[in-house]
C-alpha cells in the first residue's frame, strides 16, 4: 500500500510540475513544452518555458519542499502537531529582517537579504521557543501564543520599514511580504538551492532523533538524543529553510501545517519516512497552488500564499479544535 | 561490580535545589527501590542518574566513568530510562514505539536489521503485547503505556534499568509481572533502580531501599532492615501496621490521629 502511496506522491508531483509548465500568459501546448525542454521549440517558445517556466517551477517546488520539511522536523521537535512556520512568526520573522535589508542595504549588498531573513527566522524561532517552553515540554496554547507574539512584532516591524521606504525600494519590501512566486528568476532558483539542500540534509540526518523526540524531550534523552544539539540544529536549519523561502518567495502559509498531517495519513508519524515525503508533498502542493493561484481569476494573478491559507485555516481549525 | 555510582549528587531545576546532597551505589545484579513522599526528588534522581539533568554538585560514575565524559547514545546503550510519562503527540503503534528502544544501537542512517526486531519482539512478549503490537499507542490507557515504554526500555537490552514509577496505573496482575520481570532481569546481571510508591511492591522488588525525604536520603539499607514499621511510620508520618500474610508479611499504614502534617527525618 504504501509503495503505491509512492507511486501516487511522484505522479502528483509531475502533475503539478506539468500543470505549473502549461500555465501562464501565453497559450502553450504540451507539444510546445516539451519542445522547449528538449531544444526543439521555437527562440519565443523556449524563451517562455525555459526562462519564466521553468524557474517558476523550480522555486515553487523548492519553497515548497522547503516549507513542509520545516513543518514536519517542528512538529515532531516540539511534540506539537500545530507548529508550523507560519503560525510560529518563524516566517513573519524571516519577513520582517528581509524587509528591512531590502530597504536599508546598498544595492551592492542586496545579495545579503536572504542570510537577513535566515537571521530573522532564526531569532523568531528562539523567541518562540523561549516563550512557548515550559517545565513538560511546550504546550500548544503557549505555542500559538508564542507565534501571536512574534507576529504581531514582525508585522509591526514590516510595517514601519515600509513606512519609511523609499519609492524605488517599496516593490522588492512589498514582495516579501506577499507570498507569491511573480518575480521567480533562475538566479532565485539557483540562490535557493544551497538554503534548502543542505537544511534538508541536517533534517535527514536527525530524522531518528526527530522521531524520539516526538515522544518528549526526557523521553529522548533516555534513549540517547542529545536534546539540546539536535534541537539547536533543526530550529537552525528549520530557520534556514523558511528564511530562504521567504527571500525568494514572500510568505506562503500553511504548507508546513498541512502538509505534515496529510503524509503522516498515508505513511505515519516516523519522521524517518516522513520527511523525504512531506518535501515531495509539500513541493508538488505549492506548484499545484501556484497553478490555481493563476487560472483562478481569468486576466488575474493571485498570489499563492491567498490558496494555501485558503486550504490552511479551514485545516487549522480542525486541528485546534481536536487538540482542545 | 559497581555499574553506577553516585558521590554527593547534587540537581534541581532554575533557582531551586531539588536533589542532594545523595551517595548511592548500584551494583550489576541488585536492584535498589527508590521510596519517599511526594515532591521528595525521586524523579530528579533518576533524571540525575540517568544523566538527563547535569548535576549542580557531585559527580555519577558509570562503569567508573564521569557521566559527563560518555556521549548521551553510548549512556543509552547501556541504561534503559523508563520515564514517568509519556507524551504521544502522534499516533505510533506499539511496535514503532517499543522500536525506539533500538535507537541508541543505531546509526544516524542505519535501518533497523533482524537483531533489532529480534529485540523487539522478544519485548513485546515480555511485557504481554505481543498480540497488541499494530495498536496506536495513544488510544491505549495509562496502565498499558507503562506496559510500552518497561518494553521499549527492555528492547534496548541495557545493563542498567532507571525506572520512574513503572507500576503507576497497572492493575495488581501486571505489577506482579513487573516485579517478575525485573527479578528475572536482576538475577541475568542487570542493576536497577526503581522509584515506588507501593511499600509492599517495593519490598517484594527491591534488594536495597533508599528513602528520600525533602531531596535528602531519610533512611537506607537492605529492604528487610528499612521496610518496617518503625522507618516507614517515621519517614512518612504514619502509623505502619506489619501483618503476617502467606506471600510474606503486608505493610499496612493508617493515619496518626491529630500529626497528619508531621514528618520528622531518619538517617540510617
Amino acid at each position: 500500500m504504501k509503495r503505491s502511496a509512492d507511486a501516487v506522491l511522484v505522479l502528483a508531483l509531475l502533475t503539478a510540475a506539468a500543470a505549473s509548465l502549461l500555465t501562464g500568459g501565453a497559450a502553450l501546448s504540451p507539444r510546445q513544452v516539451a519542445g522547449a525542454l528538449i531544444g526543439t521549440a521555437s527562440p519565443e517558445v523556449e524563451a517562455v518555458v525555459v526562462s519564466l517556466r521553468l524557474p517558476r517551477l523550480a522555486l515553487a517546488l523548492l519553497v515548497g519542499g522547503a516549507l513542509a520539511l520545516a513543518g514536519t522536523a517542528l512538529q515532531s521537535l516540539l511534540a506539537n502537531p500545530l507548529a508550523d512556520p507560519f503560525l510560529l512568526g518563524i516566517s513573519g520573522g524571516g519577513a520582517a529582517a528581509a524587509t528591512l535589508a531590502v530597504v536599508a542595504l546598498p544595492a551592492a549588498a542586496l545579495g545579503a537579504v536572504p542570510l537577513a531573513a535566515v537571521a530573522g527566522a532564526t531569532a523568531a524561532t528562539t523567541l518562540v521557543w523561549w516563550m512557548a517552553r515550559g517545565p513538560l515540554g511546550t504546550s500548544s496554547t503557549r505555542l500559538i501564543l508564542a507565534g501571536v507574539a512574534v507576529n504581531a512584532a514582525a508585522s509591526a516591524v514590516i510595517l514601519l520599514v515600509l513606512a519609511l521606504a523609499s519609492g524605488q525600494r517599496l516593490p522588492g519590501a512589498l514582495a516579501v511580504t506577499m507570498g507569491s512566486l511573480a518575480n521567480a528568476s533562475p538566479a532565485a532558483a539557483w540562490w535557493l538551492l544551497p538554503y534548502a539542500l543542505l537544511p534538508a540534509l541536517v533534517l535527514l540526518h536527525h530524522g531518528r532523533d526527530l522521531g524520539l523526540l516526538g515522544t518528549g524531550e526526557e523521553s529522548a534523552a533516555g534513549l540517547g538524543v542529545d536534546v539540546p544539539v539536535v534541537r539547536r540544529r533543526v530550529f537552525l536549519a528549520a530557520a534556514a529553510l523558511c528564511g530562504g523561502a521567504v527571500a525568494f518567495a514572500g510568505v506562503i502559509g500553511f504548507v508546513g501545517l498541512v502538509t505534515p498531517h496529510l503524509c503522516r495519513l498515508v505513511w505515519g508519524p516516523e519522521p524517518r519516512r516522513l520527511l523525504v515525503r512531506a518535501g515531495i508533498a509539500g513541493a508538488a502542493l505549492t506548484a499545484l497552488g501556484d497553478v490555481v493561484a493563476r487560472r483562478l481569476v481569468p486576466g488575474a494573478e493571485l498570489p499563492v500564499g491567498v490558496v494555501t491559507a485558503v486550504l490552511g485555516v479551514p485545516f487549522f481549525v480542525v486541528l485546534l479544535r481536536r487538540s482542545a | 561490580m559497581s555499574m553506577l555510582r553516585a558521590s554527593r549528587l547534587c540537581g534541581g531545576y532554575g533557582p531551586r535545589q531539588v536533589v542532594g546532597p545523595v551517595d548511592l551505589d548500584i551494583r550489576a545484579g541488585t536492584c535498589v527501590g527508590v521510596l519517599g513522599p511526594n515532591g521528595a526528588g525521586k524523579s530528579t534522581l533518576l533524571r540525575l542518574l540517568a544523566g538527563i539533568l547535569p548535576p549542580r554538585d557531585g559527580e555519577v560514575l558509570l562503569l567508573g566513568r564521569s557521566l559527563l565524559g560518555w556521549r548521551r547514545r553510548e549512556v543509552a546503550r547501556l541504561v534503559g530510562f523508563v520515564p514517568q510519562s509519556l507524551s504521544v503527540a502522534f499516533p505510533l503503534t506499539v511496535q514503532e514505539m517499543v522500536m525506539q528502544g533500538r535507537a541508541p544501537h543505531l546509526g544516524a542512517w542505519q535501518p533497523a536489521g533482524p537483531a533489532d526486531e529480534a529485540a523487539v519482539e522478544a519485548a513485546l512478549v515480555e511485557v504481554g503485547l505481543a498480540d497488541r503490537r499494530n495498536v496506536g499507542v495513544h488510544t491505549m490507557s495509562g496502565g498499558e503505556r507503562q506496559l510500552v515504554l518497561l518494553a521499549r526500555a527492555l528492547a534496548g537490552q541495557p545493563r542498567l534499568l532507571l525506572m520512574d514509577e513503572p507500576a503507576t496505573g497497572l492493575d495488581i496482575r501486571h505489577q506482579l509481572d513487573l516485579v517478575d520481570t525485573v527479578r528475572r532481569l536482576v538475577r541475568t546481571g542487570v542493576g536497577a533502580v526503581v522509584v515506588l510508591h507501593d511499600w509492599n511492591l517495593a519490598a517484594r522488588l527491591a534488594d536495597g531501599v533508599l528513602i528520600l525525604q525533602e531531596g535528602r536520603v531519610a533512611a537506607r539499607g537492605a529492604s528487610g532492615e528499612i521496610m518496617v514499621p518503625e522507618v516507614l511510620g517515621e519517614v512518612f508520618g504514619v502509623v505502619v501496621d506489619r501483618l503476617p500474610a502467606p506471600g510474606g508479611p503486608v505493610l499496612v499504614p493508617r493515619a496518626v490521629p491529630h500529626a497528619r502534617s508531621q514528618q520528622p527525618t531518619v538517617e540510617g
